[in-house]
């Protein structure tokens, strides 16, 4: 086989040596003629023409010649072609098989390459997008402890020399009105030049420029992709449209191409200036006010990314030097992070893995692929031997082999892509929840390249197998009468070790991420998800203007809340009402700020730590089952006029009131307008509960509704009622409170739940999908090694029995044939498995990966499916009847 | 490449296999005997001697190997293989065979 293949590659590198040697050899003829013409009399020069005139255009010549070199090829390449199609044909089941099998792990590859492809290896749809960071400013590790930027921050980092633009992003839900319904949409707040610097043109209409973000400049949007096709069905003439925001018309001048969205999918638009809060001058002056989550700047072409950084660090350093108590004291950083890699930071990891267990499956079919190959070999050894004796080359008959691998190969990629091409929705809805690249994964040529190589390779590499192990002679099979022996059962048995250790390996990360599946699902949240229906209501920001008086405002804007909360309360079939700002499991989090002890003051320049700020009704805690501990709930009694409350929850107690009842205390979590921190008494504490399923529980501190002004509205209702009749009634009563207020985003809060914990279940089955797979062809793979070996050793067992074995002596010898070669496979796989578990850990919840629990379930589930898979031949075996066998030898 | 007839084409190996049978020789030396043996009436051409050469290797009818030419040259030398030799044998039954019939035809 090597020898073959070096054949075939020598004759591709021969190329150039077979040309120069067709110059050589035309050379020496054309020398001769001129030689004879000389000899002949002629001189030089006529010999040369007379000579070149007899021979004829070289070049034509050598045309012809390579002709024959290339149709010879073709010509071996086309039989062999036609040869094993039809062979093929002639064993339909056995070509099937092959053919689905490979296609499962083809496809399987293909599906999770095309997300790898999308998601992680080709550039980013932005131009130079490699020279796109993002920044971040917070404590230690920014990524997770990003503070976010002031408007101040922003002009003072754009100071940077190594950034050509430095932009800025915030995300606000803004009503937009001017349609059938009042909609709640998701905005992003930009600086003019965010697309430039993205380097995004508007696909429709254009862009923001300079002029845009001059403070009380006409507002315009620009919508995004999505928005478009989902809200206006892709209709182009949105541009020039007007709507109403915010009690001014927006005007739409733009609509973007399919691009990834960052930092976050949003429907429209807008420049910093339309924005109430960023263009609002008390704070745009406030170096606190730091609304601003991202920025992203474009590194020059000329500086390195460290260079860049350094810029960083100096500009963050000079800014905690020169306000010290607006920045963090301790360990305040900006950091940049390339684009690319932020955008899939969530995602590689699994993706990662998600590719290795699909390399996995593959091993395992081209093993299987293999072994059924070997054995086929057998039955075909008559038809080689002939075919050898009447002249066939071995090299000729390996090739003959390898073709017709490869055109299984081929059958099966093609199948994969069938498979890939219907699971692909699928896996881009499963892309979705990690990263907003998943908009990018398409089945292109390169996931059709990829597949073509992938399944020549796996050709070659099942298809060596048997062609290299087999001795492709004429004399022993003619002369067995066709029963032959030599066929390597070492060979298949390694096989078949392989098979199971690798299937080992898979069934234990599938067995570890079910069981960390299993714990997020069954793990008790400490409130309840039953008949609780979850919706969001959103206020227009200027449907109290902000010129009006401040206190009559925030008075009104509570008693706007507390109407609505009354009236949801009278909606029939609602029992219990929970308004805050979020709810646990919510996508969207809660504030956060610094909580600072009345009874502690703290130095100077020291800033508090930060907790969570959450904000709820009286109700509240009741209707999610939140276990009040001490103290009390707030009540309708805690308004705007009575003494600021707070509740904290178990954790905060702890942390911040070690050793002493929390009750009575005051803490603040902000300054007022005189910089005044505003002191809370702390009236409860409530029972921890988990705001994420896979999070443990965190400082919060509740303040109440009444208190505290509101926009964005999170409500959970209690009712029997099925979901859509509430939802209707809320949306009717919500017309009746304030015909501007979308109220949307109705679900139930066990399908809150269900899908928080949406991508580990997926990922968990992708997982169990393959380990599934790889079980089932390797059983199949057992049971065909032991079926096969039983049948050559037919005429052995009738022997022994008619010598007196028992029938059970048989069963065992055949089992324990079986059994020794998978125990070989498990002890090799767990070993891997043990190794390689640790890669693991970002899909593991509350597992450890040497789970103990698993290996021993996965080791007697893999013995079981085995013993199982040897018994059936095994059973055959034993049931030979000693006569018939001895007769046909 | 031109068409030719499949007749010209299986006569021209036919020749060189013959030519070969009395021992190794190169492109040159080949046309050369061919000429003489046939006393000048047929002049191999050689558009069609060298792919004829190659294509006859190709199929292993005949094997060539360099060496050095009576005029101390590197050359391309062609000989018979063993499959060469059954080939020859059977082509000249064949013509034998088909000269002997058109004869036959011809003498009426």
């Amino acid at each position: 086989m090597i020898r073959h293949l070096s054949v075939r590659l020598k004759s591709l590198l021969r190329r150039e040596r077979l040309e120069k040697e067709l110059d050589v050899e035309l050379q020496y003829h054309l020398d001769m003629l001129i030689d004879q013409n000389l000899k002949a009399g002629m001189s030089a020069l006529e010999a040369r023409r007379a000579a070149l005139r007899v021979f004829g255009p070289i070049s034509s010549i050598k045309d012809d010649v390579r002709d024959t070199w290339l149709s010879r090829f073709l010509e071996t390449a086309a039989q062999d072609i036609r040869y094993g199609v039809r062979n093929l044909r002639r064993n339909p089941g056995f070509a099937l098989v092959v053919m689905l099998t490979m296609s499962l792990g083809i496809g399987a590859n293909s599906a999770i390459f095309s997300v790898v492809d999308g998601v992680l290896l080709r550039p980013l749809p932005f131009r130079n997008g490699d020279r796109i960071v993002v920044l971040r400013q917070g404590q230690g590790d920014t990524v997770a402890n990003n503070i976010g930027f002031s408007p101040k921050d922003i002009v003072d980092y754009r100071q940077a020399r190594s950034f050509s633009d430095l932009v800025e992003f915030h995300n606000m839900f803004f009503t937009l009105l001017g349609r059938a319904e009042p909609e709640r949409v998701s905005t992003g707040v930009v600086s003019a030049n965010f697309f430039d610097a993205l380097g995004v043109s508007p696909m429709y209409g254009r862009g923001f420029v300079d002029a845009d973000e001059a403070q009380g400049a006409p507002a315009v949007l620009v919508l995004s992709y999505k928005y478009w096709q989902r809200s206006f069905g892709g209709d182009p003439r949105i541009v020039g449209q007007v709507f109403r925001m915010n009690d001014r018309p927006h005007t739409v001048i733009g609509v973007l191409p399919a691009v990834p969205q960052y930092p976050l999918d949003v429907d429209v638009y807008m420049p910093t200036s339309a924005c109430p809060f960023r263009s609002n001058p008390r704070n745009i002056d406030n170096r606190q006010f730091r609304l601003i989550q991202t920025a992203f700047a474009r590194v020059k072409p000329e500086v390195t990314l460290g260079k860049s950084q350094a810029d960083l660090d100096i500009l963050a350093a000079r800014l905690a030097k020169e306000y010290p108590g607006d920045y963090p004291d301790k360990n305040f950083h900006a950091t940049e992070t390339p684009l690319k890699e932020d955008l899939t930071r969530n995602f590689r990891a699994t993706l990662l893995i998600l590719l290795g267990t699909a390399g996995f499956v593959l091993l395992i079919v081209c093993a299987s692929i293999a072994n059924l190959l070997l054995a086929r070999m057998v039955r075909r050894e008559r038809e080689f031997s002939v075919r050898a004796a009447l002249g066939a080359s071995r090299k000729r008959l390996l090739r003959q082999l390898l073709t017709e691998s490869l055109l299984l190969a081929v059958a099966g990629g093609v199948l994969g892509l069938v498979v890939a091409w219907t699971t692909h929705t699928l896996l881009v809805t499963y892309a979705e929840r990690y990263t907003s690249r998943a908009i990018e994964i398409s089945l292109d040529q390169n996931v059709l390249l990829f597949t073509l190589v992938v399944s020549v390779l796996t050709g070659l590499v099942f298809g060596s197998v048997p062609a290299w192990s087999t001795r492709l002679d004429v004399a022993p099979a003619l002369r067995d009468g066709g029963r032959s022996t030599h066929v390597n059962r070492g060979l298949r048995s390694t096989l078949i070790v392989g098979q199971v250790a690798a299937s080992f390996m898979l069934l234990i990360a599938s067995g570890l991420t079910l069981r960390s599946l299993m714990k997020l699902q069954s793990i008790d949240p400490g409130f309840r998800t039953e008949n609780l229906v979850t919706l969001r209501a959103d206020m227009s920001f200027n449907k109290f203007p902000l010129s009006m008086d401040r206190q009559v405002r925030a008075q009104r804007i509570s008693q706007y809340w507390f109407e609505f909360e009354a009236r949801l309360r009278a909606v029939p079939g609602v029992t219990e009402v929970a308004g805050g700002g979020t709810f646990p499991l919510n996508e969207r989090g809660p504030f956060s700020n610094g909580l600072q002890r009345e009874a502690k003051p703290l130095p100077p320049g020291v800033q508090p730590p930060q907790v969570d700020y959450r904000i709820a009704t009286p109700d509240y805690f009741r209707t999610l089952g939140q276990p009040l501990v001490s103290g009390r709930a707030f009540t309708t009694a805690d308004t705007l006029g009575a003494p600021g409350v707070v509740i904290v929850n178990e954790t905060a107690a702890r942390h911040f009131w070690p050793n002493e009842d929390a009750i009575g205390t005051r803490i603040s979590g902000g300054t007022n307008a005189a910089n005044e921190p505003v002191w809370l008494t702390v009236v409860g504490v409530v029972a921890d509960i988990r705001q994420q399923l896979d999070q443990s529980p965190r400082d919060e501190v509740y303040a109440p509704l009444r208190q505290f002004n509101l926009f964005n509205t999170t409500w959970v209702v209690h009712s029997t009622r099925p979901i859509e009749q509430i939802a209707r009634d809320v949306k009717t009563m919500a017309q009746a409170h304030d015909p501007e207020l979308p109220v949307a985003s109705f679900r139930t809060l066990a399908e809150v739940r269900s899908s928080s914990i949406e991508k580990p279940r997926v990922t968990t089955s992708l997982i169990a999908i393959f380990a599934i797979l790889a079980l089932i062809i390797t059983a199949a793979g057992i049971a065909g090694v032991i079926a096969f070996s039983v049948n050559q050793r037919t005429q052995e067992f009738g022997i022994r029995m008619a010598l007196g074995a028992p029938r059970v002596g048989v069963l065992g010898m055949v089992l324990r044939e079986g059994l020794t070669l998978v125990a070989i496979g498990l002890v090799i796989g767990m070993a891997g498995a043990l190794g390689l578990t640790h890669m693991l850990q970002t899909l593991l919840f509350e597992v450890r990966p040497t789970d103990s629990l698993t290996f021993l379930a996965v080791s007697t589930v893999l013995l079981m499916v085995a013993v199982l898979a040897c018994l059936l031949p095994a059973k055959r075996a034993a049931s030979v009847d000693p006569m018939v066998a001895l007769r046909a030898l | 490449m031109a068409p030719k007839s499949d007749l010209l084409q299986g006569t021209l190996d036919l020749l060189i296999l013959r030519t070969l049978s009395t021992g190794a020789m190169h492109g040159w030396g080949i046309s050369l005997r061919i000429q003489q043996l046939s006393r000048d009436v047929l002049q191999i051409n050689q558009g069609s001697l060298y792919p004829a050469l190659h294509r006859l290797e190709q199929q292993g009818l005949i094997e060539a190997e360099w060496g050095n030419s009576e005029n101390n040259r590197q050359a391309k030398f062609y000989q018979l293989t063993r499959d060469g030799r059954k080939q020859l044998a059977e082509e000249t039954r064949n013509w034998e065979r088909l000269s002997d019939a058109v004869a036959r035809v011809l003498a009426g």
